[in-house]
């Protein structure tokens, strides 16, 4: 086994992988013999040293267990940030190639193509960070394994799946005669409707957890997602499209988007702040930076837009900036979750306040 | 089909021995956590987690109990676990299946299925599943499945000296538990109560298989005073999810209308 260290307190150096078993006596038969150990134990020190790092908190009049956070931190890194992005764009280019279909299509062909080209190589790409994330990504294929309505990330990798799919037959079937091209722009429609899906989708993923600022976002944070996905396809036709007509509309789209995502950002910032505890980590630290530079880089990139007679450079380097502060915003998202769940009081603080359990039981009252 | 079994932490019972963490580790043969000294009490194991299926928590309070004459201190001690709640978070949202409720009501974690997604961490309103770097799969307690399924209790209750832990079928264990807060009671405990004891009691989790006798609030112990399983809360974020899909392919429409060359010749 990888990684097995000696255990140097015996006369006889046994071979020993942190369960002080010696391997050569002992047969590993329990519940956890699979689970290989080696090295994890420094790792996980290293973990909560760290957390000493930081200075005690300061509000001490309430209830903890030693400021110890009580829910387990997101094991999530860059990947699943980066997928929210990725995949939002893909998504949302779909959506607009479907829409572009409809009706005498024929001046919009290249933006079609272009939107279905982005959706089957988006959806590769977004399948290929998923994987990357998993704890075994050599058992991605679990995922299909069950059809769970109860799982946001279940529907998400059938969505996803569905969207690849799609977007792939419609690249594929669409512009050709007969039964086949109707197959094609049938296809077409479908990876809009599954597009669409796959931008917006990620906002349940996240909301769908215990986390509590995440939960208390959860009636805004697809908003978010969804017309953050629509500003960064918008930003994406607006660097490598020429075509007047198609960036006429996907201008339009983009705008849709962006001042959406602005209005939706600081609804649910007020939401998640109604129990301010709970939203301390739009404010503060690492989490709080990027948030308020996500905000900065979208608001500014919106106003930007009403200056006229920009060059086409200038507008790569606005769009481009733009692109930045969505997937910051992303990133965002995933920090505040972290700084949220290391933070035991906010889920006390939310719970007492009436937002744990007893929402749910109330809504039902009334 | 067995009944449903589960425990029944008496924390007024537990003398902090930690027997229950070793015979644990010792049965399942989990690896260590590393050994650390935090200074929070005797408490060295901090928290729940893929190698930590069983957690002595140490309270140390400024405060006595009711039936304590003298000195203005208590100690507390409670041996936490997986709650195995009747309607669990890391089960619901597990896009694997890798997560069932087994023959005796328990949540169990497959390890020949689970892919390390980590989507039950964020779901588990407890912090009691994690995934281990080292192996990339999530793990928490299997409430001894082997043991059960070779007619043994879990290994935590069978070496608890004070029979702190309870293990027994769920329904017998509720009344007992109910008796021993009324004894408590009858004593002058008058702070004694049952966590998660059933759906009334938590209607967040509707009960749990694993519930305790508690003397403080449980963020003493470090445990959320209103739970809720997310995926009850979840309807809500599809609702939005939905309508924005369609606003989406809405704005794409209009984006045609208004940007498509049918408008401008």
């Amino acid at each position: 086994m990888s990684g097995t260290v000696l255990h140097k307190g015996t006369p006889n150096a046994v071979s020993t992988d942190g369960r002080d078993i010696d391997q050569n006596v002992g047969k590993l038969s329990g519940e956890a013999a699979e689970q290989r150990a080696s090295g994890a134990a420094e790792k996980h020190i290293k973990s909560y040293a760290q957390n000493w790092k930081s200075l005690p908190d300061e509000d001490t009049s309430d209830t903890t267990y030693y400021d110890r956070p009580m829910l387990n931190d997101p094991v999530w890194e860059w990947a699943i940030p980066t997928y929210y992005y990725v995949g939002g764009l893909t998504g949302a280019s779909l959506a607009l190639a479907a829409a572009s279909q409809i009706g005498d299509a024929s001046s919009r062909e290249g933006l079609i193509r272009r939107g279905h080209t982005i959706g089957l190589i988006g959806a590769c790409v977004s399948g290929g960070l998923l994987i990357y994330d998993l704890g075994v990504p050599s058992r991605f294929y679990n995922m299909l394994r069950v059809f769970r309505p109860t799982s946001p990330m279940n529907m998400g990798a059938w969505i996803l799946s569905g969207t690849g799919g799609t977007a792939f037959g419609a690249l594929l079937f669409r512009g050709r005669g007969g039964i086949i091209g109707l197959l094609g722009e049938f296809c077409g429609y479908l990876a809009g409707i599954f597009g669409a899906g796959l931008a917006t989708y990620t906002g349940v993923l996240v909301s769908g957890s215990a986390v509590p600022i995440w939960q208390a976002s959860r009636k805004i944070l697809p908003l978010l997602f969804g017309a953050s996905a629509m500003s960064s396809a918008g930003a994406f036709f607006e660097i490598f499209s020429r075509n007047p007509e198609e960036r006429r509309i996907t201008n339009i789209f983009g705008a849709v988007g962006q001042g959406t995502e602005i209005i939706a950002a600081i609804v649910m910032e007020k939401q998640a702040s109604v129990v301010p505890r709970v939203g301390r980590p739009f404010k503060r630290g690492l989490s709080g930076f990027l948030w308020r530079t996500a905000a900065v880089l979208t608001i500014g990139t919106m106003a930007s837009a009403l200056i006229p007679n920009r060059t086409r450079k200038r507008r790569i380097i606005v769009a481009a900036l733009g692109t930045l502060g969505s997937a910051l915003m992303r990133m965002s998202i995933e920090k505040i979750g972290t700084a949220s769940a290391r933070d035991a009081r906010a889920s006390f603080h939310q719970q007492r306040a009436g937002y744990g359990a007893a929402e749910m039981t109330k809504a039902r009252s009334a | 089909m067995p009944d449903t079994k589960g425990f029944f932490t008496d924390t007024t019972l537990c003398i902090g021995c930690k027997a229950c963490e070793v015979a644990c580790k010792q049965w399942n043969q989990l690896p260590d956590d590393g050994f650390l000294f935090t200074g929070m009490s005797y408490d060295n194991t901090i928290h729940l987690g893929a190698s930590t299926w069983r957690h002595v928590a140490f309270i140390e309070r400024p405060a006595p109990l009711t039936p304590q004459h003298d000195g203005a201190f208590s100690w507390l001690f409670s041996s936490d676990v997986c709650k195995h709640c009747a309607r669990a978070g890391c089960l619901e949202s597990c896009p694997t299946g890798a997560i069932i409720r087994n023959e005796y009501g328990a949540v169990y974690v497959q390890p020949d299925v689970c892919n390390g997604c980590g989507y039950c961490i964020v779901n588990c309103p407890f912090g009691v599943i994690d995934r281990r770097e080292e192996d990339g799969r999530a793990w928490k307690c299997t409430l001894c499945y082997d043991r059960l399924r070779s007619d043994l209790i879990p290994a935590c209750a069978k070496s608890c000296p004070t029979e702190s832990i309870h293990f027994g079928n769920l329904e017998d264990l509720t009344k007992m538990a109910k008796d021993r807060v009324q004894e408590l009671h009858e004593k002058g405990m008058t702070e004694a109560y049952l966590y998660g004891a059933t759906e009334e009691d938590q209607p967040g989790t509707e009960g749990l298989h694993a519930f305790f006798l508690l003397v403080d609030k449980p963020e003493a112990y470090n445990l959320p005073p209103d739970p809720v399983v997310p995926t009850k809360k979840v309807g809500d974020a599809w609702r939005t999810m939905g309508a924005t899909a369609a606003g989406m392919l809405l704005a794409g429409l209009a984006s045609v209308f208004f940007g498509g060359r049918t408008r401008t010749s």
